[in-house]
Formats: structure tokens, C-alpha cells, sequence
């Protein structure tokens, strides 16, 4: 799925600018003055233009899924700045920050989490409406249904619950949540990484789609090399928590530079390679 | 007791089709009684304070179907004095006339809901014989319409009861839950200390507390009170757990996502997941509850005469003379089994379908 | 062993608590043990007044509980009203009877509860363990006051048992086996009361944790390396289960507690319970507050024995 040609980033305002964010965990020792600091990330610096896809890649706990929910607003950084669309997200109050929400969702990796199983696929997309205070009921229900048939679920499931549905669909349900409120920014969070293969290349063309449809941008955190060669224009690479490579996505496979980059890099192998290797 | 939290796998099957029938069962049944005892004015055949002073300790009535000359009645009797005997002697059991059975009698005037006034009851038989299903006691007063209306008494004190203490837990396990911090160890170190006490003895102490004499009302809420407010603890414990976890799961971050408020998560997200426990637990403190009531009064600590507690009925059976002479006083504490039997397992199936369904 | 200092200095912290906490709900109440003998019109208001100061009763809360923890630390435990004696020579004799009630239930419960937990999870399923499932559930249902009632009507119907009491007339009497004997015969039907109301959870428990182990991976590689299965059961999934069978022990103890209560009063048996309800309903304060604590005594002491064999069997104690 390489992305086809688009306008000239330069001439756009980026979307989002991240600027030396970090953020630190503190525990406590009980009976002790000293407190541990944990660094989940450290100086992480990116930029998303409108409607291009970010790939971060890195191993687990890299702090790849520390840095998607504070961009997706969800924890606070402990250093560093967060700019989208302009505005800056730290120096917001509260009920800005309450409006802002609108603008940016985060999609979880396992939807069966992420997805309240006692409500049904229609509550569920209508939700952020209801928080947010959107429109009337009728309205909030149209609009889920309208959601529906967009990701690619049968309008006439709207009263199932998330078990009732396939991994895939539940994906697709949450997916469906996520734009209720017509976000500008999509993260994410290795969202494709429970499904298997199929599931994923339908959903990577849902994601395609929806991206032309309506200029989202996609932050996406993903261990996958293989899956980030199909779907993403810029990469950047985390290591140990700081963001050691940040190039397109033909230039990085191209010519990696930092040694992380290349082993990455050198574990994709296609299958051909490997039966290959196996029949000598 | 039910002292203990641990899961319990249940004896036999645990396929939740089973499980459901059986809590069906429970329901009816137990629904049937409460509805028996709500209508205590209809199905008992006399007031609960009404003294026979002629027939103390009266075994329960025999119905008869067929008598002395061999001829047999589709509607049954009992025997009552004749116009020769005045019932001097302390049997219920007169001499002489067949008083047969009737249905639907006018009787002693009775309150429905506390509004309406009735006078029909279920069954009974004319004066002056009496018709003592479960015996009568010392005051010639008939057991089985003491049983009906006490359950009135112990059935409400205990379900009161367990709806308070489970109340204050999930306010307390909510907000320690949900919250953390300080106010956590505070509230769970408080329930500790509550924990820490054999209820029993707890509850004894701030029975001994109140004053003894008050009037019937003022002690039944009180006991009421007191009961509710002492077993907080547990269900606050479970429903912290419950919050615990479920604060932390990804559907409650997405709601926070979309602006979510707290209370808005707690009502929507967090609270729904803690119904499961909230009616296991009422289900297992409303048995351990209308014991508690029933204990207090036995030991005379409780609700006062005349109200027929299920305790004050089973008061006399501290006396060697009663319980050795009078078997049927022994009754009553059977009659309670089967109400037990239902209310334990309705908790069984609860907590059975409260493990298989996926949270 | 830090970690047994800590539930120390907890379970002493909570006994101070739980002090303070009885006294203030005992001396909230309206009324006093003076107050029957105010109401009697031949007693002078004079009377009455100088036997409350006598006694302190007349000093505001914490005067009052700082003369009760003195009290205490003096071995006293505060004065009887009804007796006119301090608190504690009355409460040890009692206490020593409850004790030896409480402390042989929870032994015969225990001692019956293991093995027969084990035989049901072993043989899960059977008829035998399903037979054994409708007794342990049908004397569940059973309501203690129910079971002990009962066992007082056996004993009088039939004479096979004492009534009530600890002794029999003449007890000093007996030789020494006499003695002891007779004890036996009459703490035979309290503790058999005791053990039956308490049994059935016990029982469940033990099975139910005994399942849990049996399921799990090591269990079955050790059956796969051909142990047999009763050492498979007892020195491979017993220890295992043993975690939450100590916590359980705890609570075992309290609900033991609160039985005996109950059985003490309808089997007579001479303990705490009868002398703390006379206390309560003669508003003999310190008494009540007496028996409290040493009931919340008995309870924290048994579960700090429980956090020490705990310390002592799961090594994943020691090294947190």
C-alpha cells in the first residue's frame, strides 16, 4: 500500500509537533526516602503533516505505548511540549483541553479491552458523542450507524455486543468510536497486532481509505517492520526510549544508519528468504 | 458463617444453564414465601397476640377426616369442647364436636400494607375450637400465625439490614477504590478494625449500648441500624477489588479519552461492573442478617414482646421443662431450614454465573 | 522477621483501636447500672449521685477511658458493678473456659476439615464426593441457633448428656481421671455443636484450594513422572494449598468466636458469653468492654499466629 502522491508537505503546517516531550514515573519506596525515577521515554521529538502516517517502530517497552497516550492526551508528560494544530496542549485548561480531546483518539491494541462488553456496538460508537454533549439521541444513533457503514459494519448489528463480533470487527467497532468526534489524528497503538494476517491487510485498507476519505493522519506505534513498510510515509525508530532515526519510509529501508535501525531491519525477512535458507 | 471470600467452586455440576434454573427455583421459592408472609393477616387463622389463656401449650390441632362412628367427611374437623366441656383441661383437644374446616373465614381484622382492613382469612373453624396448626405457646397464642407475622419482623429487619451494609460498602469500596491515596488505607484500615471484632460480640456491644427499653419501633430500627452499619466491611473490601481493576481497564482510559468526568465513569463504566457482587452479597448477608435478629431477640436483647420475631418464638425453648414436654415448639427453628436452604443457593448460583460471565 | 514485627505493632495498634472504640460506643449510651436504682422512689437522688462518683461515672469520656487503661496496665480491667470486683478475675476464669471450648472445636474442626477436603478433591466428582457435597451444604443451611437447640433438646429427651454446665455436682470429689472425665462428657456437646456449625465452609475451603492445586501444570508433571498420587496430594499440592488455608485459619477463629457465643448461652457453658450478655443487660460497662477486648484478643493473637505460620511455609513472604 504505498501512499501515492500527495501535495508537497513542506508547503503544510505539520498537524502535530512534538517537541523533547519525556515522561518519568516515579514510584515510592515504602520506608524509604529515596524515590525511584523510571524514564519511559526521554526527548522524543516528531512531526505528523495532515494526512501522512508516522510510523514509530521499536521493541516492546521501548515506551512506545507511554508516548501514544500522552500524545493521545490520556497521561501527562513530564517534560517537553505537545503542539496540535497549533495549539499548544500544555499551556490549556481544562475545559480547553475538554474540547481539544475532539481532535486526536487513540485506537488500543486489544479491542476486547477496550471495548465495554456489557454495552451494545451502538452505545459504544455513540459514546464520545454523549460525553462530548453532542446532538440528540436520534442524532447521536444516526450518526453511529452512519459510522457503521463506513468502517465496514452491517448497520443492522447495532444492538450486538463486542463478543458477539470477530477480533476484526471489534476492531473496526472501535475504530468506528474513534471518529465519532471527527478527529484530525489517529494513534495507533499497535492496533493491528492482535489480528491475524487477513484481518490486517483488510484493515489496513479500511485505514487507507478512511485516510484519502476524510485527510486523516496516523501516528502509528507498531513492532512490525514488515506492516510499516505498507502503510507509512516517515518512520521513526525508538530505542531504549529516545527516538534514534527519523527518515521516510524509502529512505529508512534504504539506507538505515543507526545500528538498531539495521538489526530491525535485517530480522524482516521475506518468505522467500527464508525457505530459501532452509532448503540449502 | 459466611465469613469467607474465597471463591468456592460449587458441589456438582457448574454448566451455567443449571445454574440458572437453579437461581429460577430460588426466586420463586423464595418469592412465594415472601408473598406468604407479606399476606400474613390472610393465611394465618389468628392474630399474632391473640391469648387462648384456656389452652397453653396446645400440640398442634389433628385434622380429622374420618370420625369416631366411621364416617368419613371429604372436609376434614378438628374437635372441639362441646357444650359440655369448657375446655378446663389444656388440650386443644375438647371432647365432644366436630368443628369442620372452613375456607375463606371472616376472622380477627387485619391490615393489608398497613391501609386496607380485611377480615377474610385463608382457613380456619368456629369458636370456640381453635385450630393450632404448629401448636400454641405459653400464652395459649397460635404458633403458626406467630411464624407468619415474625417472618414479617425477621425477614424485613434482615433484608433492611444487608441493603444498608451493602450501601455504605459501595460507597466506602468506591470511593477507596476508585480514589486511592489516603483515603483508601483510612477506609480500609476503619473496615479492619470492624473486621477485627467476632461480629457477634460486636454486635452485642453496641446492642448494650442502646438503651433496653424503647418502644417496639425504635428498637427494630435500631437493631436494624446497628446491623447495617457493622457489616460494611466486607462488601466495601469485594467492591474495592472490583473497582480496582476495573478503573484500569482500556474502555474506561477511552472514556477519559473522549473528556469523561469521573462521576460519569463511575455510573457508567466502573459501578456497572460491581452488580454482581453487590446481589451476591445481599444475598448471603440478608440469611446472615435475619439470624443476627433472631439471635438478639432469643437472648432477649432484641425486638420486644409482643412482637413475634422468629427469636421470641424460639425464646421458650431456653427452658428444660418446655423443650422437654413441648416438641412442637421445636418447629419454628425447623421451618427455618428450607428458608436458609433457598437463600444459599441462590447465592451459589449467583456466584457460579458471576464467574462465567466474562468481565 | 521484619515482617512479624510489623503484624506485631499492627495487631497491637488495632487492639488499642478496637478499645477505644467499645468504650466510646458503651459510654454513649443514655443510662448506667445506677440507672434501675435512680428510678426506685426509697432511694434517695443523693444516694444514687454519690455512688456514681464513687465508681467515676459522674467524669467526662476520656478521664473515664484514661482510669480504664490505668486500669489495665494494673491488671484490673476496670470494676464490675453487678460483682463488685475487678474486671479481670472474673473475666479469666471465663476466659479459660471459652478457651478450652474454642481452642478444641477449632482443633477437632481443623483435624477433620483437612483430610476430608483432601478425600473430596481427590475423588471430584464420584458419587462419594458428591454424597459428601449434600452433607456439607445441607449442615450449612442449618442456622447455628437451629443446631445448637437441638442438641440441647437431644440432651434433655434422652439424658446421654449433660444439659448444661462445666461440671457436676461433687466435681472436687473425683480422682483425677474423674475429673477429666467428667469435663469430657461435658464439653462433648457444646464442642460437637461447635465443630458442626463451623465444619462445612472448613471443609469446602479446603477442597476448593485443593482443586485449584490439583489443576496446575506442576501437579500434572509430577503425576506424568510417575509419583504416586498420595504423595502427589499431600507433599506436592498440600503445601501449595496451604497459603490460603492459613488465611482461612484466621478467619476460622473468628467465626468460631461468635459461635460460642451463641452455644455457650444455650448449652450453659460457663464462658465469656453468658457473662458478657448479663453484663449488657445490667449495663455492667466495664465488663462489657472487658469481654470486647479479650474476644478481639483471642482473634488478633490467632492471627498472628496465622501471619507466622504463614511467614514460616511460603517463602514468597520472606523475600518481599
Amino acid at each position: 500500500m504505498n501512499p501515492g502522491p500527495r501535495s508537497n508537505s513542506s508547503q503544510l503546517e505539520p498537524l502535530l509537533r512534538v517537541s523533547g516531550l519525556g515522561k518519568q514515573y516515579v514510584r515510592r519506596r515504602p520506608f524509604s526516602r529515596a524515590n525511584i525515577a523510571v524514564d519511559a521515554f526521554h526527548d522524543v521529538s516528531l512531526t505528523v503533516f495532515p494526512g501522512r502516517t508516522l510510523a514509530v517502530v521499536g521493541e516492546s517497552g521501548a515506551g512506545k505505548s507511554s508516548l501514544a497516550r500522552c500524545i493521545a492526551l490520556l497521561e501527562r508528560p513530564t517534560t517537553g511540549t505537545i503542539e496540535l494544530a497549533g495549539t499548544n496542549l500544555a499551556a490549556l485548561s481544562r475545559k480547553a483541553l475538554f474540547s481539544m480531546r475532539r481532535e486526536v483518539q487513540l485506537i488500543f491494541q486489544d479491542p476486547s479491552s477496550a471495548l465495554n462488553p456489557r454495552l451494545t456496538a451502538g452505545e459504544i460508537i455513540a459514546e464520545p458523542l454523549v460525553i462530548q454533549g453532542e446532538g440528540t439521541n436520534s442524532q447521536r444513533r444516526a450518526r453511529a450507524l452512519q459510522l457503521m457503514e463506513q468502517v465496514g459494519l452491517d448497520p443492522a448489528w447495532e444492538r450486538k455486543r463486542p463478543l458477539e463480533l470477530s477480533g476484526g470487527q471489534r476492531q473496526r467497532l472501535a475504530i468506528a468510536r474513534a471518529l465519532a468526534l471527527g478527529p484530525h489524528l489517529l494513534i495507533l497503538d499497535e492496533a493491528l497486532s492482535n489480528l491475524d494476517a487477513a484481518n490486517q491487510t483488510l484493515i489496513l485498507k479500511l485505514l487507507t481509505e478512511l485516510q484519502a476519505a476524510h485527510a486523516l493522519s496516523f501516528l502509528h506505534i507498531s513492532h512490525d517492520l514488515r506492516l510499516v513498510s505498507e502503510f507509512a510515509d516517515e518512520v521513526a525508530v525508538m530505542y531504549e526510549g529516545r527516538i534514534v532515526e527519523s527518515k521516510s519510509t524509502r529512505n529508512l529501508f534504504a539506507s538505515p544508519e543507526h545500528s538498531y535501525t539495521r538489526e530491525l531491519l535485517a530480522s524482516v525477512r521475506s518468505v522467500e528468504s527464508i525457505l530459501f535458507e532452509r532448503s540449502a | 458463617m459466611h465469613y469467607f471470600s474465597l471463591q468456592i467452586r460449587g458441589f456438582g455440576r457448574t454448566d451455567v444453564l443449571t445454574q440458572r434454573q437453579k437461581l429460577a427455583w430460588a426466586i420463586v421459592a423464595l418469592g412465594a414465601f415472601s408473598g406468604v408472609v407479606l399476606f400474613a393477616g390472610f393465611f394465618a387463622p389468628y392474630d399474632f397476640a391473640t391469648q387462648d389463656r384456656d389452652k397453653p401449650f396446645a400440640p398442634p390441632t389433628a385434622i380429622h377426616f374420618v370420625d369416631a362412628g366411621g364416617t368419613f367427611y371429604i372436609r376434614p374437623f378438628v374437635y372441639g369442647p362441646g357444650d359440655s366441656g369448657q375446655g378446663a383441661e389444656s388440650s386443644a383437644q375438647g371432647s365432644d364436636q366436630p368443628y369442620p374446616l372452613r375456607w375463606f373465614v371472616p376472622g380477627a381484622p387485619y391490615k393489608i400494607a398497613g391501609v386496607f382492613t380485611s377480615r377474610v382469612h385463608l382457613f380456619g373453624v368456629e369458636r370456640p375450637a381453635r385450630i393450632f396448626v404448629l401448636g400454641s405457646d405459653g400464652y395459649g397464642r397460635d404458633q403458626l400465625s406467630r411464624f407468619l407475622y415474625g417472618g414479617q419482623i425477621s425477614l424485613l429487619a434482615g433484608l433492611i439490614a444487608a441493603i444498608l451494609s451493602v450501601s455504605i460498602g459501595i460507597l466506602a469500596g468506591g470511593i477507596a477504590g476508585y480514589y486511592g491515596g489516603w483515603i483508601d488505607e483510612l477506609l480500609m484500615r476503619g473496615g479492619e478494625l470492624f473486621l477485627a471484632l467476632p461480629w457477634l460480640y460486636l454486635l452485642f456491644a453496641v446492642r448494650a449500648a442502646l438503651p433496653l427499653h424503647l418502644s417496639q419501633w425504635q428498637v427494630f430500627l435500631l437493631l436494624i441500624s446497628v446491623m447495617g452499619l457493622i457489616g460494611w466491611a466486607r462488601p466495601a473490601r469485594l467492591i474495592r477489588g472490583v473497582v480496582l481493576s476495573a478503573k484500569e481497564r482500556n474502555f474506561v482510559l477511552a472514556a477519559r479519552g473522549f473528556g469523561a468526568s469521573d462521576a460519569y465513569l463511575l455510573r457508567r463504566h466502573v459501578l456497572p461492573q460491581t452488580y454482581a457482587v453487590l446481589l451476591t452479597q445481599v444475598t448471603l448477608l440478608v440469611p446472615q442478617y435475619v439470624l443476627a435478629e433472631v439471635t438478639l431477640t432469643f437472648l432477649g436483647l432484641g425486638v420486644g414482646e409482643p412482637m413475634p420475631s422468629w427469636g421470641a418464638l424460639l425464646t421458650s425453648l431456653q427452658r428444660y421443662s418446655v423443650l422437654s414436654s413441648y416438641w412442637w415448639m421445636f418447629l419454628p427453628a425447623l421451618l427455618l431450614i428450607p428458608l436458609f436452604v433457598v437463600f444459599y443457593a441462590a447465592a451459589d448460583a449467583l456466584q457460579e454465573l458471576h464467574k462465567s460471565v466474562p468481565l | 522477621m521484619r515482617y512479624l514485627a510489623q503484624r506485631f505493632v499492627h495487631s497491637a495498634l488495632l487492639l488499642f483501636a478496637v478499645s477505644i472504640f467499645s468504650f466510646a460506643i458503651l459510654q454513649l449510651a443514655p443510662g448506667d447500672f445506677f440507672t434501675p436504682i435512680s428510678l426506685n422512689p426509697q432511694i434517695s437522688a443523693h444516694t444514687v449521685a454519690s455512688l456514681r462518683s464513687q465508681y467515676g461515672l459522674d467524669k467526662p469520656l476520656p478521664v473515664r477511658y484514661e482510669h480504664w487503661l490505668r486500669s489495665v496496665l494494673r491488671g484490673d480491667f476496670g470494676i464490675s458493678f453487678a460483682y463488685g470486683t475487678p474486671v479481670a478475675p472474673l473475666l479469666a476464669v471465663r476466659a479459660r473456659n471459652t478457651l478450652l471450648l474454642t481452642g478444641t472445636s477449632l482443633l477437632l474442626a481443623w483435624l477433620l476439615a483437612i483430610p476430608f477436603g483432601i478425600w473430596s478433591a481427590a475423588h471430584r466428582g464420584k458419587w462419594s464426593d458428591r454424597a459428601g457435597g449434600i452433607v456439607t451444604s445441607s449442615l450449612l443451611t442449618v442456622p447455628d441457633l437451629v443446631l445448637f437447640l437441638a442438641l440441647l433438646l437431644l440432651a434433655v429427651r434422652t439424658g446421654w448428656f449433660p444439659t448444661g454446665g462445666m461440671m457436676s455436682a461433687g466435681f472436687d470429689d473425683l480422682s483425677v481421671a474423674g475429673k477429666v472425665k467428667d469435663l469430657a462428657i461435658h464439653l462433648l456437646l457444646p464442642a460437637l455443636g461447635l465443630v458442626l456449625a463451623t465444619l462445612p465452609p472448613l471443609v469446602r475451603h479446603v477442597r476448593s484450594a485443593m482443586i485449584e492445586v490439583l489443576e496446575a501444570p506442576f501437579v500434572r508433571a509430577a503425576r506424568a513422572h510417575g509419583i504416586p498420587e498420595s504423595r502427589v496430594l499431600l507433599r506436592y499440592a498440600l503445601p501449595v494449598a496451604a497459603n490460603p488455608l492459613i488465611t482461612l485459619f484466621g478467619y476460622s477463629i473468628a467465626a468460631m468466636l461468635s459461635a460460642s457465643l451463641l452455644v455457650e448461652m444455650v448449652l450453659s457453658w460457663p464462658g465469656v458469653g453468658p457473662l458478657l450478655v448479663d453484663a449488657i443487660l445490667a449495663k455492667d460497662v466495664y465488663v462489657v468492654v472487658g469481654a470486647v477486648m479479650l474476644s478481639s484478643l483471642f482473634l488478633v493473637a490467632g492471627n498472628l499466629v496465622a501471619d507466622a505460620l504463614l511467614f514460616a511455609t511460603d517463602p514468597r513472604i520472606r523475600t518481599d
